[in-house]
């Protein structure tokens, strides 16, 4: 149970920066990224009428999101964004289902991985909007009702980067926590099989999903 | 009576821990509660679609513990994170950092578990519509949550943040008063943006073809109801950035 808030580190000296790396969530994130390379690799060698696996699974997503993002956005803008919907998905569901696997850690259990993945949707979002309504209706959105509103506006915004980002974090953090409990409780035994399966298969692609669908709805929030 | 430092800090600590989690099982049981008296309210006229509203409920339940989960989390690092070194106005940061988070789970597991009652009802009435229905279920009900991820952020805030060795009363009470504004001020936004998407739901499996008009309208009034708890965001900021 000491071993609760510990990671393990990279630290190095950079042109006058101490910067700091989390080693498990680097190494875990390229696991994962290899892996959906191989994943995508596998599910498009042999495309044939009579699917393999891989397909099958590979069309499940791609014919589900594809739905999903033609629904929130107009046609054009949904092929430019549906792969990144699609990708996004992807990489967090493997992410979140990765750690019932011993010695493996979800890269989402780090604060610093959603974060990222949340700034990255508030720029996209933000920049289809100014895309879409020219700079000066965008600048102007932020003056309703009234002119003094403009800063709790702006607060507004970022705090949705806060939710959507600590919303996946403390999902899987809690649950990666409860485990760690209960396991020490029950001294590993019966139990913590069960509860890998509702935190990590479950609740994970509960989450996964959500995060997907507010990045596609703040975008198409952002555009109309 | 004297008590040392470190006696204060688990005392806080633990009582914190208590409120955390106590107020946090509130909202996040009510919420699911609701959830299963819909679904057994659909089941009743239309019991062959049973398996279909048993995975609505069971989906909508899951993100409506989130709130009960985010205060277990608090709890747990309450227990253990405390040590000698802290100064002994941590206690009260404890104290705060519980109410924050217990408090203002009511509000949104009560309000995340509103829109998974009225999925399943909706997937009774247009059973054709179940995976449009879940969709919005999970962005209204994850849209509901986030004033209780705020009051995650400032129990967190609290929790980590280097205090001042000096111990003043306006210090204790900012610190305090910080986890109590998070805490009430995320009641109110989260059963009302609960409202908002419970009603969205319903009325899409009313009439599907309106589905992103509704969704539309549901994200603008909740954004809207959302703002006081913005508001009490920035004052629990202000307040803890200040002591």
């Amino acid at each position: 149970m000491e071993g609760l808030g510990e990671v393990a580190t990279w630290e190095m000296d950079m042109a006058g920066w101490h910067l700091v790396f989390n080693a498990t969530t680097i190494m875990m994130t390229l696991v994962i990224v290899a892996l959906l390379l191989l994943f995508g690799w596998q599910a498009a060698r042999k495309r044939a009428p009579v699917p393999n696996l891989f397909q099958v699974v590979g069309e499940l997503f791609v014919v589900t999101f594809w739905g999903l993002t033609r629904d929130a956005l107009d046609e054009k803008l949904a092929k430019k964004y549906f792969p990144l919907i699609c990708s996004l998905f992807m990489f967090l569901v493997l992410s979140n289902w990765i750690g019932i696997i011993p010695w493996m850690e979800e890269p989402t259990k780090d604060l610093n991985t959603t974060l990222g993945l949340g700034i990255m949707g508030f720029f996209i979002a933000h920049f289809c909007g100014i895309q879409a309504k020219g700079l000066k209706a965008y600048v102007k959105q932020y003056f309703e009702p009234m002119f003094f509103m403009m800063p709790l506006n702006v607060i507004g915004e970022i705090a949705k980067v806060v939710s959507i980002s600590f919303r996946l974090y403390g999902n899987i953090m809690g649950g990666s926590i409860i485990i760690l409990v209960v396991t020490y409780l029950v001294y590993g035994l019966l139990l913590p099989p069960f509860l890998n399966a509702f935190f990590g298969l479950f609740v994970g692609t509960v989450q996964a999903f959500v995060f997907t669908m507010l990045t596609l709805v703040y975008i198409s929030v952002q555009v109309r | 009576m004297t008590w040392e430092n470190f006696e204060m800090i688990r005392a806080g600590a633990v009582l914190g821990a208590g409120f955390s989690v106590g107020f946090a099982a509130i909202g996040a049981a009510v919420g699911e509660g609701y959830a299963a008296g819909k679904a057994s309210q659909t089941l009743a006229y239309r019991p062959e679609l049973s398996g279909d509203v048993l995975k609505t409920m069971l989906v909508g339940q899951a993100v409506a513990e989130t709130a009960g989960i985010f205060g277990l989390v608090i709890a747990m690092l309450l227990l253990f994170t405390p040590n000698a070194a802290q100064p002994t106005i941590a206690a009260w940061a404890f104290l705060g950092a519980g109410l924050a988070m217990g408090l203002s789970a009511i509000g949104c597991g009560i309000g995340a578990g509103l829109p998974a009652g009225s999925a399943c009802l909706g997937i009774g009435r247009q059973p054709s519509a179940s995976a449009q229905l879940t969709t919005l279920m999970l962005i209204g009900a994850g849209v509901a949550q986030s004033t209780a991820i705020y009051g995650f952020l400032i129990a967190l805030l609290l929790l980590f943040k280097k205090l001042p060795d000096v111990v003043s009363m306006p210090g204790i009470c900012a610190l305090v008063g910080a986890g109590l504004a998070m805490g009430f001020g995320a009641i109110g936004p989260g059963i009302g943006e609960g409202i908002a998407a419970e009603n969205a739901v319903y009325q899409v499996a009313r009439n599907p073809e309106n589905g992103t008009l509704l969704t539309r309208t549901m994200l603008v009034g909740q954004a809207v109801a959302e703002s006081t708890g913005i508001y009490s965001l920035v004052i629990a900021l202000l307040l803890i950035l200040g002591t």
